[in-house]
């Protein structure tokens, strides 16, 4: 049942004493770091010692913007020579965020990743194809180790090409899977067009997916297509990357691990927590990480607590899927729009593809938002009034969702381009 | 029965020639072309075709959204007047069609229209009962 039936089944009074201890270490590590030294209500929490976690909330947050400008070292916290490995974002927009990890960072990473595995069934008797980017990206290499501590055999088959991950799930009897959410639409046309159906011509009965938020309408179509139970993995490279949250077998909610992690949820305009149960902005402390701990880290990713316990009996809390990320959103209107709401819309209507694009115009001095939708190639009779219909009625289902009519345009399937790696699906063209 | 081949088109520069240049690497023979088009980017385009069962597979294979239609063809003279007469003709017989387009054929006195409609048994009864010629597939396809 448990990985770690200890740790993973806690008493929650326990479980904070646990997290105070190692909080308190993280704190003396921080400071170590040029970024943390200079910050004066830190080195004085480091003098005094912590006596509860509510201590925390007194300290300042750390931003994406912070660990840029300290590009490179500025939050690395121990001397060079120990560490043993950097992940990084792509940093298209400015510096790019690194992370660093030494050999116990490493270790204590690939076990939170085999646990995680582990709570949604996954076991040393699978065979594990990651068809996530290897290299820079934390979903190669995190999967990886994770997936080896585990004691599955290991197909790191990397992202793309997908003839050459169909043979490969095929010759080897694949039974799990990791990949992006976007991916596996594109992978199941390719099943079909080699006349294959994954469900009965593979072995597959587990897909992992994660680093894109997606619908719970969107894991379900996944799960039809493919036949199988799909988990949703939730993590990011400044708390190591998957292997954070992860979904048991309950399917309902991702048990965020408390032992590496302190978990607030604030609201990102005021920055005081959420009441509880309310979405806000992830903000997370790193509890056992000693080359670069990071303190009240703003995630930008929103989600909620799920109240009450897990029928799984794991007393670590559960988030909600990611409903968007705070700089994904859009106003429209003067309504908040987060691209998740419209999504789970379309996906609920069996015409439309996976596949959509959100633009945003000024049409006539007016923001107006277009939806271009795929309708399905089985739904075209050649009737126009029946397609007319459709994009009337999806415009109404939008607009009861995000109180915004939008403009749908139905196009061609194929011609939304599939993009790789995590999917944009926001235009904003919006003169201002 | 007969069909005509009907394809989801955005209104975008080449489209139209994508689907011409499939059915003419086939051989397929364009009897009858119609295109509608709607204020929001997209439209269809029915065609009458020699071979309808091939263009589907090929426009299909090809990731277009393509689809079958039955539709009835029904011949008039190529005159003055000719299709006035045939449309009185169908009113009386009390048939409401969604589209119609039509053709001249090369027999020298007649012309054809093409009707798609909702209810096509009950379209040939009436068309029939009032008098008009159904055109059979072979005329109808050229072949």
């Amino acid at each position: 049942m448990y990985w770690e039936k200890e740790l993973e089944t806690i008493d929650r009074r326990a479980l904070e004493s646990l997290q105070l201890d190692r909080l308190n270490s993280s704190l003396r590590q921080a400071v170590k770091s040029p970024g943390y030294c200079r910050i004066p209500e830190i080195s004085k929490i480091v003098k005094s010692g912590m006596t509860s976690i509510a201590q925390l909330g007194e300290l300042p947050f750390t931003t994406k913007e912070d660990l840029r400008q300290g590009f490179p070292w500025g939050f690395l916290s121990m001397d060079k020579k120990n560490v043993v490995r950097l992940h990084s974002s792509s940093g298209t927009t400015g510096n790019p965020t690194v992370v660093y990890h030494n050999r116990e960072d490493l270790q204590s990473w690939a076990n939170l990743m085999a646990r995680s595995l582990f709570s949604a069934g996954i076991r040393d008797t699978d065979v594990f194809q990651n068809m996530s980017g290897y290299g820079l990206f934390t979903g190669g290499l995190g999967f990886q180790y994770g997936v080896e501590k585990l004691g599955c055999l290991s197909i790191p088959s990397g992202a793309g090409n997908s003839l050459r991950q169909i043979k490969l799930m095929r010759d080897f009897g694949t039974t799990v899977a990791h990949a992006i959410p976007s991916y596996l639409g594109r992978l199941f046309e390719v099943f079909k067009d080699e006349g294959l159906d994954p469900r009965q011509d593979t072995q597959l009965h587990t897909l992992v997916i994660g680093a894109e938020p997606h619908s719970e309408e969107h894991r379900r179509r996944i799960e039809e297509l493919f036949g199988v139970k799909a988990y949703n993995s939730f993590g990011l490279s400044e708390m190591n990357g998957p292997g954070v949250a992860f979904e048991c077998t309950e399917q309902n909610g991702l048990h965020v691990w408390e032992d590496a992690y302190v978990v607030e949820i604030i609201d990102p305009l005021t920055l005081q927590p959420v009441a509880a149960g309310e979405i806000g902005e992830l903000v997370m402390t790193t509890l056992d990480r000693q080359a670069m701990p990071l303190i009240r880290y703003r995630t930008r990713d929103l989600t909620r607590f799920i109240p009450g316990p897990c029928r799984c009996g794991r007393t670590h809390r559960r988030l909600d899927r990611i409903a968007g990320r705070s700089d994904d959103m859009f106003i429209i209107k003067g309504c908040n729009i987060f691209p998740m709401q419209i999504e789970g819309v379309l996906l609920k209507l069996p015409e439309v593809g996976d596949d959509y694009r959100i633009i945003i115009e000024t049409i006539a001095d007016q923001d107006e938002m277009l939806i271009e939708v795929e309708v399905k190639k089985q739904w075209f009779t050649g009737d126009l009034d029946f397609l007319a219909k459709l994009e009337n009625h999806i415009a109404r289902l939008i607009r009861d969702e995000v109180l915004v009519r939008p403009l749908i345009k139905l196009v061609e399937p194929g011609s939304i381009p599939k993009s790789e790696g995590k999917a944009v699906r926001v235009f904003d063209h919006r003169q201002r | 029965m007969t069909y005509q081949v009907s394809v989801f088109l955005e209104n975008k520069l080449g489209r139209l020639e994508k689907v011409t240049a499939v059915l003419k690497q086939a051989k397929i023979n364009i009897r009858s072309i119609h295109l509608n088009h709607t204020a929001n980017g997209w439209g269809i385009l029915n065609l009458v075709v020699s071979n309808p069962e091939l263009a589907l597979r090929l426009l299909n294979e090809g990731g277009m959204s393509a689809a079958l239609r039955e539709i009835v063809v029904v011949k008039m003279a190529d005159a003055p007047g000719g299709l006035d007469d045939l449309l009185k003709g169908i009113a009386t017989a009390g048939v409401n069609f969604t589209n119609a387009y039509g053709r001249v054929v090369d027999d020298g006195g007649s012309a054809l229209l093409v009707i798609d409609i909702q209810d096509i048994p009950d379209a040939r009864i009436k068309l029939g009962t009032i008098g008009f010629e159904i055109v059979a597939d072979s005329q109808v396809y050229g072949v």
